[in-house]
């Protein structure tokens, strides 16, 4: 059991870039519309059973015909900037009622995509997520810029609307990122393989609801289009991102008018470090938070 | 006694059954109508089974502790029994709650390491919006054509047209059978209808359903008039209590006329039944 390559495509030292669901879908939305945009062709897969409960079953005139699982595929595509590989994984192979990947199973997922990296001679790997942050929905999300290893952050300073840790007030560079699109960083480091994880901002009124938030996809996919030296076509994504701004606000209207007056003074303050407007306070943030979680069990009562 | 040798062993073979060509009847706990349990239990007595391997609960089933149920601990159980006279396996186990891949490939290990399974059947309750007084259907799922053909000749739904829908996961039961296919074993998958007011019940006309058809395929020679008047006692139960209540004879009535019940109602039948017939008699 373990990694099926339908192909072994000849690349030039390429870049991988890997992706699982998480808050928000934003690394995911990201990768994928990258991949798609590129035509990335298929050439692989991480054999499923090991990881995955099924998700479907198909039954014909009474014979079992198929069974599906989540998928966790690999694709490449030549580029004149470079050779790429993708890495797209349908579902983080979790335990029980929990979203996120952890332990064994997890660890083993990364060190096979770590694995398929380094057959192909990979020389850095990106992953993408979501940075949760005191940000209005209103406002351009920023991304969240991980290295795993010191030597990337000038780097990664060089590209436009990318922050670190360190440049978030109280936060001391430190954090966590959590699940797959974390844990790979961690398992590419300990292989000896450079890896940046690439967080887009999502509010974090927001990173409760179960829709997507493609703006910040968005603004990952520039970022990761100019470190690539690839242009970006967003048109598909400006759709996506029109459609869910009229949900958000929807959702936004029905919040407390009191509540809507503390989120507003996000879209005017911020929080990063040595910023003239502060972020708002402690005491708001847990406040805000309480009463979107009581408009969610309000609203699940409704249901 | 054989145990898997590398880690921790995954299950332990008592002693190894003499048979060469065996079916095996897979059955689940929990169940709608308890129907696997039932299948398990009136298999295993009358034909004297033996228990000759066990799989180990600790990748497949939380260890945090018992459940306890009608006042006694219970404890996550994969027991596999051989019925000699009629070169028939026996499964009875608790539904595992993780790494079901490893748990269904461990199982088809056993079997085929102590014996050559001919063919496999999973037994399955399926709630039905059926009154308990209808004729139960038994619905088969086949792992292949060939497979189908072996059994379409007997008093079986074998034309299921079935995909899962949105935001649901399929059965074990599917899931066992791919595994199945995949080492090449025949494998079926029956799914008789439970009344959707007995899945927490018994649902003794069910069993016998699924009885009925193994002692015929399998050629078991079995009687089940014991069976035959259980069902007799519950329908007679049932049939007192709608003298008695006549909202109760009222929604089983428009069952029976194939007239739909609405959630509420549905609920109160359900709650009514679980009443009356409790967790069996």
């Amino acid at each position: 059991m373990g990694i099926v390559l339908y192909k072994e495509p000849e690349l030039e030292s390429p870049v991988l870039i890997a992706c699982w669901p998480g808050i928000g879908n934003i690394g995911i939305i990201a990768v994928d519309t990258l991949r798609r945009m590129l035509k990335a062709e298929e050439f692989g897969e991480i054999e499923p059973w090991e990881f995955f409960y099924p998700k479907r079953v198909v039954i014909r005139d009474g014979v079992l015909k198929d069974l599906e699982f989540p998928s966790s595929r690999f694709y490449f595509k030549r580029t004149h900037k470079g050779d790429l590989l993708f890495f797209i994984g349908e579902e983080q192979p979790g335990t029980g009622a929990k979203i996120y990947a952890e332990g064994a199973k997890a660890y083993r997922m990364a060190n096979l995509v770590v694995d398929v990296a380094l057959k192909f001679g990979c020389r850095r790997i990106y992953t993408s997520g979501a940075a949760v942050a005191p940000v209005h929905h209103t406002a351009n999300p920023r991304v969240w810029a991980v290295p795993n290893n010191e030597s990337l952050l000038k780097e990664l300073r060089r590209y436009e609307n990318t922050i670190f840790m360190s440049d978030i007030e109280g936060r001391g560079g430190q954090g966590n990122i959590t699940g797959l699109n974390g844990l790979l960083l961690g398992v590419a480091k300990k292989r000896g393989i450079d890896a940046v994880c690439l967080m887009g901002e999502i509010p974090i009124y927001l990173h409760g609801f179960p829709i997507p938030y493609p703006k910040g996809s968005k603004a990952v996919l520039e970022v990761l289009g100019t470190i690539l030296g690839i242009p970006i076509d967003t048109t598909e994504l400006e759709a996506l991102i029109e459609q869910t701004e009229k949900e958000i606000e929807a959702i936004y209207r029905r919040l407390p008018v009191e509540i809507r007056e503390q989120l507003d003074k996000l879209a005017t303050t911020t929080y990063i470090r040595g910023a003239e407007s502060g972020p708002i306070t402690e005491e708001d943030k847990r406040r805000i938070l309480q009463e979107i979680d009581k408009l969610f069990k309000k609203e699940e009562s409704e249901d | 006694m054989k145990t898997e040798t590398t880690g921790t062993p995954r299950f332990k073979i008592f002693s190894k059954p003499e048979t060469q060509l065996a079916s095996l009847i897979v059955t689940w706990t929990p169940d709608a109508g308890k129907v696997g349990s039932a299948v398990a239990e009136c298999l295993h007595t009358k034909l004297d089974g033996f228990e000759f391997a066990e799989v180990e609960p600790i990748d497949f089933f939380p260890l945090d502790g018992v459940i306890v149920q009608d006042d006694v601990a219970q404890f996550p159980e994969t027991k596999f029994y051989f019925c000699l006279r009629k070169n028939l396996l026996i499964l009875k186990s608790d539904l595992p709650r993780s790494e079901w891949y490893e748990f269904l490939d461990t199982i088809l290990s056993i079997v085929e390491s102590t014996c050559k399974v001919k063919e496999i059947y999973v037994i399955g309750g399926m709630a039905a919006a059926i009154a308990h007084t209808t004729p139960r259907m038994l619905l088969a799922v086949a792992n292949s054509s060939q497979t189908k053909r072996m059994i379409e000749h007997y008093d079986l739904v074998t034309d299921m047209e079935y995909e899962t829908p949105e935001g649901q996961r399929p059965t074990l039961n599917s899931y066992l059978l791919w595994v199945a296919q995949r080492r090449g074993i025949p494998a079926v998958n029956l799914w008789v209808q439970v009344p959707f007011y007995l899945v927490a019940c018994e649902d003794p006309q069910a069993w016998k359903k699924v009885l009925d058809f193994l002692n015929d395929r399998l050629e078991l020679d079995l009687d089940f008039a014991e069976l035959s008047n259980k069902i007799s006692r519950q329908n007679q139960k049932i049939a007192q209590a709608r003298i008695q209540h006549a909202d109760l004879d009222s929604w089983l009535g428009r069952l029976e006329a194939n007239l739909g019940l609405d959630t509420h109602e549905s609920e109160k039948l359900i709650r009514k039944m679980e009443e009356l017939l409790g967790q069996g008699d």
